[in-house]
């Protein structure tokens, strides 16, 4: 097992920094910020202050130098946009999403295990028809929607909780929860649903029914395990989503996470925090690509032996 | 058995502890940082659209820095009343212009700055040296000075003499725009909490969360309603309204007419112009005819009764009523589509390449309903025979079209702009716009060019008629602006808080004008 | 419909009647079928009936509500803030969201899969490579991507195809990596190697027809999350650009009006929704109509995965 994380941590390098230097070089391409920081009279002397005060000056193989120095010693630069410290500004953020992506991750892995078995143990009956239903109509409601109506509904209308903001406690968890939680719920039941139904009709759990095996047993013991290699594939796929932040929940429920960071870096030309702000998230996605990966191995023996081997 | 089931049983329970390690590791910082709403009868809440970039007072020609710094935590010399666009006392008690370039003023005794420094005309030519000579360069002096450097001198302890290059009728205006600092604030760099003299000094910043501010309790002048504000900022403005409606804000600002706030909906002429800037130097758009089937097409009464939901007022100029070299009788241009049909038909009939594509360029969410706006506007004018494609921008992108330098081989475009003078005289905005290498400015003539300039030197009610008499000239001889309308702002407010909004609340919201209704 | 799962080996020439037969005595996968083919219909045919009245401007008549015929069938649906028809710019709408979905779902669906594939049946270093390239185009933040693709080049149809597939192809090529890994290792798949079959011959008949299902139930999936992504691309300005018009930009335009104007965006989501219900119902019916678990042995009937496809 050491070996194999050790193997995949050195692999992972490389993407790591490919994916670095390709935000550093298109953000660079989506135009100088000039315009954006300084007065519109700017004189060509006051322009010229400034890309040098900002490096913009140096020719893009020093400045990429500068910045994966920088990488490495956590100093991303300061913020256009604020003056504040980019890597800061990022990690200020990132445990706002974490958080949210992680409680959504949850009630959706939970939630979809249990909805999908149930309408897989009989396909085509009422229960799968509705499940099916709900949940594939969950997968394709645009989640601003949702947001904005629950604002509407769950916080003016009935007063039950507050619109927005992380101040309010538990309550103010609920309505961006459940706005995120919506499509991964939809989607991994459907995918459960799945592969469920393939996994019970396979041979060998039709040979543990024969030998009596209880309904429930058979759904948990044989078919579940089978089922959880795509669900814990398209769980990660969901999970890099939140955790690359869910900007529609973040902006209308001003939770200040990282997708927003990214978004008001992005639209700001504010590089700097945009590069501490894809580290952060790329170095996640690389521990949980490297912990789903773990998963499988862990779910299938023939998988594991492959790496202990 | 071909696929025999998978024998491993701790699989799942594994995964599923992991997921919560991890939920258990991320920590619970968010759900800590509880505070006190602040609401009641010493408490007010505020909710703005974005979080202040900075609250460097040098920046505070931004709005987003302005509409929380400006008269609450720092404070100008003098300030324009934004109803009678005179200039009213405040750090400065008077001022007068003691020789063609220079003006004196005296400043008020006994006020310090939240940090125990004494406000005196050392801390005042500090601080103009500091926004407007370094190399800093702050917001505010591109925004009333241009490139021009001024001589600041403390005679004694209470007199200040500022004197430009060449002689400034509005200098003491300019200056309005200087926010005040401690002379301990750094000059080599922005800081992002100034020292200031005003009714309010900052107390607790949880950057992306709140804004608090207290009250100043060593301020010179009369002490504030409210001890607590507390800032917090939502993007989207159907939940600015919503925490409005909710309890959860007293006043929201920056809201649209279709943002549900309802009888909490407060609307307030905000100074801002809309037009269409014609690229004039590319062809098509170098034919008056063309630039001037444009204006034909737009039906500026039409989109403000519908469109503007009666909130705007067909423009005529780029400034609205209160601002010096405001024409009263403004020309609406009228809407005739058959007169653009037929000046577009008679121009290409001279050869002129009226099938090229023209680019209708808009900053999205730049005011409310600005796409549906375009969009009406690109319907028209493709009925008038023109070729006009919608691009929809992000501000960077749109800005390089349009602020100089412009983009090369951009062919020629149809830029919405939204002005707005908050300096009260028409100066700012005709070296700006109007001026044939104006910043913001794609082409004019040398003798509208001495015009302004002619006018610009006067003052009274002189400028006055002579600033006003250009607007008709802009429309009939270069015809660079399609102007569109004057726009209102809508706030929602409680009706626990007392406050009347003006023309300058969009970027100056003084919180010492608000009280609680008893 | 269990009976399905009974049913075993039909003779691959006899499948296409026996599918459409099938289909017919399942009421919702018949009038999902139905759904698709009409909202097909619609966008080859519909923009040619209606263009000219989805650009009429009428600012007098401005979001008027819906459920009244007061202003003509054609504003049954209500009317947007310029006074058009909501519903003929539905209709109109169909075409470019589907001329954008459809080829961004099915690009980003083959390349992932192939690649994917071939991956997970080779494994070692070939598998770590292309994981990797996954990995990289997964933390990449998409918005960055959409933002430079289209700032560089011009927000068209085309470049929305181009950034919605390269975003999307991690997903299948994730999914077939892990489940032909897996197969790879299975004694059919042995047994085939020993008798000297060639590698591409084995992952296309013998690893596809068992993942496909599971493939194009993540295509119907992603079908709606694409159409949704280049609603939330043209929330952001770089979407399709007006005067054209898709759903995606109907929804993001309206959710400023959700309050005074439901309308606006009410339909052309429920238009999303509806469609991407029926390609999961219709996906899923294949599903069990076509289940490989019973047939796996067979070769590939080929014009069957032309009707899983149905979209």
């Amino acid at each position: 097992m050491t070996g194999f994380l050790r193997r995949r941590a050195v692999t992972s390098l490389l993407p790591l920094i490919a994916v670095l230097l390709g935000v550093f070089f298109l953000a660079r391409l989506t135009g100088d910020p000039a315009n954006l920081y300084l007065p519109v009279s700017a004189t060509p002397e006051q322009r010229q202050n400034f890309i040098e005060a900002n490096g913009l000056d140096d020719s893009i193989w020093v400045q990429m130098w500068d910045y994966l120095g920088g990488v490495l010693t956590l100093d991303f630069g300061d913020s256009l946009r604020t003056g504040e410290s980019a890597a800061a500004m990022a990690l200020r953020a990132f445990p706002a999403t974490l958080q949210l992506a992680f409680s959504t991750m949850l009630i959706a892995v939970v939630g979809a295990v249990v909805i999908g078995s149930w309408a897989a143990y009989r396909p085509n009956s009422v229960a799968d028809r509705i499940s099916s239903f709900l949940s594939m109509t969950a997968a394709s409601v645009p989640d601003f929607w949702f947001a904005i109506v629950g604002v509407w509904i769950f916080a003016v209308s009935l007063g039950w909780l507050p619109t927005s903001g992380v101040t309010g406690g538990m309550a103010s968890w609920v309505l961006p929860v459940a706005t995120l939680v919506i499509r991964p719920l939809g989607v991994l039941t459907q995918v459960v649903r799945g592969a469920m139904v393939s996994a019970l009709s396979a041979p060998y759990v039709r040979l543990a029914r024969s030998k009596g095996a209880g309904d429930l047993r058979v759904v948990t013991h044989h078919a579940l395990r089978n089922a959880a290699a795509p669900a814990l594939t398209v769980a990660g796929d969901l999970m890099v989503g939140l955790i690359n932040g869910a900007v529609v929940v973040e902006t209308i429920f001003g939770w200040p996470g990282i997708g927003k960071l990214m978004i008001d870096s992005i639209l700001g030309r504010d590089f700097a925090v945009l590069q501490a702000c894809v580290l952060l998230t790329a170095v996640s996605i690389f521990v949980l690509n490297i912990l789903i990966d773990i998963g499988y191995a862990l779910l299938d023996a023939r998988v594991r032996e492959k790496v202990s081997a | 058995m071909l696929s025999p089931p998978i024998r491993r049983s701790r699989g799942l329970p594994k995964v599923a502890g992991l997921l919560g390690l991890a939920l258990v590791a991320s920590g619970c910082t968010v759900a800590n940082s509880e505070y006190v709403t602040g609401g009641g009868a010493d408490g007010l809440r505020i909710v703005l659209p974005q979080e202040p970039p900075t609250l460097e007072a040098c920046q505070s020609s931004l709005t987003a820095t302005g509409v929380v710094v400006r008269s609450n935590i720092t404070e100008p010399l003098l300030e324009r009343d934004p109803d009678s666009g005179e200039l009213e006392p405040l750090l400065a008690t008077e001022w007068e212009q003691t020789s063609p370039e220079t003006w004196t003023f005296k400043l008020r005794e006994g006020v310090t700055f939240t940090d125990g420094t004494p406000f005196d005309a050392e801390a005042a030519a500090f601080t103009i040296d500091r926004a407007v000579n370094s190399d800093l360069a702050c917001e505010v002096e591109g925004y009333v000075f241009g490139d021009t450097d001024l001589e600041v001198e403390a005679v004694d302890e209470t007199t200040l003499t500022v004197t430009s290059p060449e002689p400034d009728p509005i200098l003491p205006l300019r200056l309005s725009f200087v926010e005040m600092v401690s002379t301990k604030t750094s000059t080599t760099e922005k800081v992002r909490e100034p020292i200031g003299t005003g009714p309010y000094r900052v107390a607790d910043w949880q950057a992306g969360q709140r804004l608090s501010l207290e009250s100043n309790p060593g301020y010179w002048g009369e002490v504030p309603a409210y001890k607590n504000v507390n800032y917090v900022w939502r993007a989207e403005g159907s939940v600015r309204a919503a925490m409005v409606a909710n309890g959860e804000a007293d006043i929201a600002t920056s809201l649209a007419p279709e943002d549900g706030a309802g009888e909490l909906a407060v609307a307030y002429a905000n100074n801002e112009t809309t037009a269409l800037r014609m690229q004039a130097d590319q062809p098509p758009l170098d034919d008056i005819r063309i630039r001037q089937a444009v204006n034909y097409v737009i039906d500026r009464k039409l989109l403000a009764e519908t469109l503007f939901e009666k909130l705007a007022q067909p423009a005529g100029e780029l400034i609205p009523d209160g601002i010096v070299g405001y024409e009263p009788d403004e020309q609406i241009w009228p809407y005739d589509a058959a007169r653009a049909k037929q000046l577009v038909d008679e121009a290409r009939a001279d050869g002129v390449p009226v099938d090229t594509e023209i680019r209708l360029i808009g900053r999205n969410a730049q005011f409310p309903r600005i796409t549906e706006t375009i969009e009406v506007i690109q319907g028209e004018l493709a009925k008038a025979g023109l070729n006009v494609k919608i691009e929809m921008m992000d501000t960077n992108a749109q800005l390089e079209y349009q602020i100089r330098p412009f983009p090369k081989d951009t062919g020629p475009y149809l830029l919405m702009i939204m002005h707005g003078n908050q300096a009260g005289d028409a100066a700012f905005t005709l070296d700006q716009y109007m001026l044939a290498e104006g910043y913001q400015s794609s082409w004019g003539t040398a003798e509208f060019d001495q015009k302004i300039r002619a006018a610009e030197a006067l003052v009274g009610q002189e400028r006055q008629d002579a600033m006003a008499a250009l607007w008709q000239y802009e429309q009939e001889e270069i015809t660079q602006y399609a102007y569109i309308a004057h726009m209102s702002a809508i706030m929602a407010k409680s009706p626990n808080v007392s406050y009347r909004p003006n023309s300058a609340s969009g970027d100056e919201m003084r919180l010492a004008e608000m009280s609680p209704v008893s | 419909m269990s009976a399905t799962l009974e049913t075993p080996l039909e003779a691959p020439r006899s499948q296409n009647p026996k599918l459409l037969t099938l289909l017919l005595k399942d009421k919702v996968a018949t009038l999902a079928a139905l759904v698709l083919c009409f909202v097909f219909l619609t966008a080859v045919f519909g923009p040619m009936l209606v263009a000219e009245q989805a650009r009429e401007q009428n600012l007098l008549n401005a979001n008027a509500e819906p459920f009244t015929l007061d202003g003509g069938w054609l504003n049954f649906l209500g009317t947007d803030p310029l006074g058009r028809s909501v519903l003929a710019r539905l209709i109109v709408a169909s075409r470019t969201t589907l001329s954008v979905a459809v080829p961004a779902v099915l690009l980003s669906l083959v390349i992932g899969s192939l690649i994917g594939m071939w991956a997970g049946y080779h494994r070692g270093r070939r598998e770590t490579v292309v994981m990797r390239i996954a990995d990289i185009i997964l933390s990449f933040p998409s918005l960055l991507m959409a933002v430079v693709v289209l700032y560089i080049f011009s927000p068209s149809s085309a470049n929305l195809v181009l950034v919605l597939a390269i975003t999307r192809i991690p997903i299948y090529l994730r999914t077939a990596r892990a489940e032909s890994a897996e197969l790879q290792s299975r004694l059919f798949v042995d047994a085939a190697r020993t008798f000297g079959t060639k590698p591409t011959a084995i992952i296309f008949r013998h690893v596809l027809p068992i993942i496909l299902p599971t493939l194009l139930t993540v295509a119907t999936l992603d079908f709606c999350f694409v159409m949704l992504s280049e609603s939330s691309l043209s929330f952001l300005g770089i979407g399709i650009q007006p005067p054209s018009v898709s759903w995606g930009l109907m929804v993001a335009q309206g959710r400023t009006y959700l309050q005074t104007a439901w309308w606006l965006s009410f339909f052309p989501g429920l238009a999303i929704v509806i469609t991407t219900v029926s390609a999961t119902v219709l996906a899923s019916w294949a599903r069990l109509a076509t289940d490989p678990a019973q047939r796996w042995r067979l070769t590939l009937p080929r014009h069957k995965r032309g009707r899983k496809e149905v979209k």
